[in-house]
């Protein structure tokens, strides 16, 4: 009898530890794959920044005119912290991409946590794990694991390309200051899975838990940009988790203990959440809606307005941060225009439109303006993914039970997304402006007005095709757009190491996109992507009324 | 034109998905005013022929039509005379139960507000409650309450009462019998056959994606098999050889069988053997369900998972 007990207890260990190991790996496998492509990304980031240096500077002339330019520019400082060695490559890799990579891990390291935490309970599959041989303490812990192991899989392949780089004859990064640099630029997104994780067991809904993660991030941010307005506040940045990160000061006189805050921060973070999980009921959170429902009918009158009332919040999101940064970009481009930034880039991409003399002011704005027409390009695909997501969740069942017609709804949707994607873009050539007006001089309202709305026509032509690809292929458009995006992305940013192969350049969305207002409004190209996109979007209604509703 | 026609007729109606067929060639028919139940194991059918009523999905084959207008042609024209209540009740979270219902009586065109504020009160609904708070019965009250005041010539039902507890079951078959009443049609979808039993008036079959019965009650009982007991003071005759007669059974002096046509025979053979007990009792729906379903277990677990 105890020999049939103690098997009966192996065989109920064994079942409770597969039981657990279930709940890291289906976390783990959605994390690992966006953490890759996030790493590829990051990694092709810093390739180019390394491999590209010499030929942007060619000269000590030309990196001590760089150097003296952005040493006294205190707005770049500000934004993106202080220059170190930035005469030498190492010291202009960390400081052209570090801060980016960080920013952008953290954004993701708080939507993935959010994502695979608070999103699956809301969507009722977190139960589904709990009802299994596990606790909600354990699950929760099982389900960080698996984030980890997310985390790992991003630091990998960033960590790949950046020795990749570092091992070239002209940049010359040993291989421990390359897995130094790779790991403090995506420790970050640790930080932040730490962080999501957290607000996952605070907040009721995932757009709660990402509002709360967001203030954390802002106010991290916010108080690095005050350490670096003035010499003397640099201090600040001890105060702030993304200035310990900053402080890590990768290739440019490495600092491994500033490590030590980061990591015990992420420790304290994911042993509070895991407390809290197992402390909550399922489907609450911690900080529960208290105050009563609100009873207003406003945007209820019908199915073009509910797409307003839906996505009104994180529409506005978008075009606030997108014209904060194009304020920021208006407010910092004379500096980086006379530091002659990635000079090399800008030449080729004009080369591609015909080559002629440049403002180089108009030339910096006009390819900082691309890479707002890519952030406006991924705001859209939102936008498609939120049509989505009324099918696949059922919503919409509701509506066409009744007597609307399909291409009613679609056109009431694309209404509205297009109408967000231009007045954002004409708000983002304004604020443009704004960050430009003082002093006086530069390009006018104008022509910034006409470099905003040029900045939209790759995410019109991503609405258009979006419909078709939702309408035809409705379970792939989403991840296509996304791959169509960052592949446009890419070869944008490694377009200035391309040379002879405009094939390659013809294939992404942005290298069609006129550096407006370096160049005149490019009508030909714009109404070519304007075209085809509306023209897979007609196609994209009609299609949408033949086909099957097809639910998740 | 449409006041006149079915308010459902469907002709070969057919749907496969990826070849596989989930419904073959379906003829039905439902008549203003009536009340069909619709029956049928999980993967039968049910679901794929009201998606294709609602022209939610395209059939592969046949036509459907609503008060005679083409349901997959002319879907959004189609609705303006039904309302549907689907088995899940997938709402938007963060709307209330009371915005939820404002949204789809503004989407549907119309609704009467008194009888909303009615059947708000019958179905204990609390609608100041976001729909995310909602247990999954309240959420189906959302909808039953939602197409119910709509007041719509024709109900879609598929298995509506999923989640309700019995008080509101009991309160859904009033609504029902009501509507019936004012000359509504409902097409019901249901697993409750006590439920379809108590409120239609035909009931619809189906099996594997095909239609095999479609009657009233009484009609499909007399094509049924009439349940026997007799008890006698001796041995009971031999009653296996009469014709219509099946599935006997014999315990002593007592025997049951089930008889299918006339019972004349059987009734002649019972007399001249001394019988002194004769109970005689109608199939009930389960047993007629089951009557279709018991030849073949394969055919109730389902063939095709498209409901």
């Amino acid at each position: 009898m105890p020999a049939e007990s103690a098997a009966a207890n192996r065989a109920g260990y064994g079942a409770d530890r597969r039981a657990a190991r279930t709940v890291t790996v289906v976390t783990a496998r959605r994390a690992v794959r966006s953490g890759a492509v996030w790493g590829l990304l990051f990694g092709l980031l810093i390739f180019n920044e390394a491999v590209t240096y010499h030929k942007n500077f060619p000269t000590t002339a030309s990196r001590e005119s760089f150097l003296r330019t952005i040493g006294s520019n205190a707005a770049i400082i500000t934004l993106i912290g202080p220059p170190r060695q930035v005469d030498t490559i190492g010291g202009f890799v960390a400081w052209r991409v570090y801060f980016l990579v960080m920013v952008v891990g953290a954004i993701w390291g708080m939507l993935t946590a959010t994502r695979l935490l608070r999103r699956e309970e809301e969507a009722g599959r977190w139960e589904l794990l709990l009802a299994g041989q596990t606790t909600r303490r354990a699950a929760a812990v099982r389900a960080m694991a698996g984030l980890a192991v997310g985390w790992i899989a991003l630091w990998a392949v960033t960590a790949a390309l950046t020795v990749a780089a570092g091992s070239g004859s002209r940049v010359g990064f040993s291989v421990s200051a390359s897995l130094y640099y790779a790991t403090a630029s995506v420790v970050g997104a640790a930080l932040f899975l730490a962080v999501g994780a957290l607000t996952s067991q605070l907040a009721v809904t995932r757009r709660q838990a990402n509002g709360l993660a967001a203030v954390f991030f802002a106010l991290s941010y916010l108080v690095c940009l005050v350490a670096g307005s003035r010499g003397g506040l640099g201090w600040m940045r001890w105060l702030s988790p993304l200035g310990w990160i900053e402080n890590l000061n990768p290739l440019t006189g490495s600092r491994p203990p500033a490590l030590a805050p980061v990591l015990l921060l992420i420790a304290v973070l994911a042993a509070a959440a895991a407390w809290l999980a197992g402390r909550r009921d399922l489907d609450e959170a911690v900080l529960t809606r208290r105050r009563a429902a609100s009873e207003d009918t406003v945007l209820l009158g019908g199915a073009g307005r509910l797409a307003i009332r839906l996505e009104r919040w994180v529409s506005l999101a978008w075009a606030a941060a997108l014209v904060a940064a194009a304020a920021v970009f208006g407010a910092t481009s004379r500096a980086a225009a006379a530091g002659n930034v990635a000079v090399g880039s800008i030449e080729q991409q004009l080369g591609h439109f015909g080559a002629r003399p440049v403002d180089p002011l108009a030339a910096w704005i006009g390819y900082m303006y691309v890479y707002l027409a890519a952030l406006l390009a991924v705001a859209a695909i939102g936008q498609i993914a939120a049509l989505r997501a009324e099918e696949s969740e059922g919503h919409l069942e509701n509506l066409l039970a009744r007597p609307l017609g399909r291409p009613v709804w679609l056109l009431g949707r694309l209404g509205f997304a297009l109408g967000f994607v231009l007045a954002t873009g004409a708000a983002v050539g304004a604020a443009g402006w704004l960050g430009l007006a003082f002093p006086p001089g530069g390009p006018g309202f104008a022509a910034m007005l006409q470099a905003g709305l040029n900045a939209t026509i790759p995410a019109v032509f991503v609405l258009g095709l979006g419909t078709l690809l939702f309408a035809t292929v409705p379970r792939l458009a989403v991840p296509v757009l996304y791959c169509l995006v960052l592949w446009s992305f890419l070869v944008e940013i490694i377009g200035s190491s391309i040379t002879g192969e405009h094939w390659l350049l013809d294939t992404a969305l942005l290298s069609h996109l006129g550096p407006v207002p370096a160049t005149g409004f490019d009508w030909s190209a714009a109404g070519w992507l304007v075209g085809v996109g509306a023209l897979a979007a007609l196609a994209g209604v009609a299609a949408f009324r033949r086909r099957d509703l097809v639910g998740s | 034109m449409a006041g006149s026609a079915a308010a459902v007729r469907t002709s070969g109606l057919s749907k496969s998905f990826g070849g596989t067929p989930a419904l073959l060639s379906l003829d039905l028919e439902v008549a203003p005013g009536e009340v069909l139940g619709y029956l049928g194991p999980n993967g039968a059918g049910k679901t794929t022929t009201i998606r294709c009523l609602l022209g939610m999905i395209r059939p592969t084959g046949g036509r459907a039509e609503i008060f005679g207008v083409d349901a997959t042609a002319h879907p959004a024209q189609a609705h303006r005379r039904l309302a549907y209540v689907p088995g899940e009740a997938n709402l938007w979270p963060g709307l209330t139960g009371g915005q939820t219902l404002h949204l789809l009586a503004r989407v549907q065109g119309s609704a009467d507000e008194a009888y909303r504020a009615e059947l708000i009160e019958r179905f204990q609904l609390d609608p100041s409650k976001r729909v995310r708070a909602y247990s999954k019965g309240n959420r189906q009250k959302v909808l039953l309450i939602a197409a119910l005041c709509s007041r719509p010539d024709l109900l879609v039902l598929d298995e509506p009462t999923t989640g309700l507890d019995p008080l509101m079951e009991q309160a859904f078959r009033g609504c029902v019998a009501e509507a019936r009443e004012r000359g509504q049609a409902v097409f019901l979808s249901s697993h409750i056959l006590s439920e379809v039993e108590a409120l239609s008036d035909r009931v619809a079959i189906l099996r594997g994606g095909e239609l095999v019965e479609v009657g009233t009650l009484a009609q499909l009982r007399h094509l049924s098999a009439l349940s026997i007991e007799a008890a006698f003071d001796t041995s009971p005759p031999d009653l296996s050889r009469i014709p219509g007669v099946t599935a006997v059974n014999v315990q002593g002096n007592r025997v049951s069988c089930q008889v299918v046509g006339s019972v004349e025979p059987l009734l002649g053979v019972l007399a001249a053997s001394g019988v002194h007990q004769l109970l005689s009792r109608e199939p009930s729906l389960e047993e007629l369900f089951l009557a279709h379903y018991g030849r073949d277990p394969a055919a109730v677990s389902g063939g095709v998972d498209a409901g």
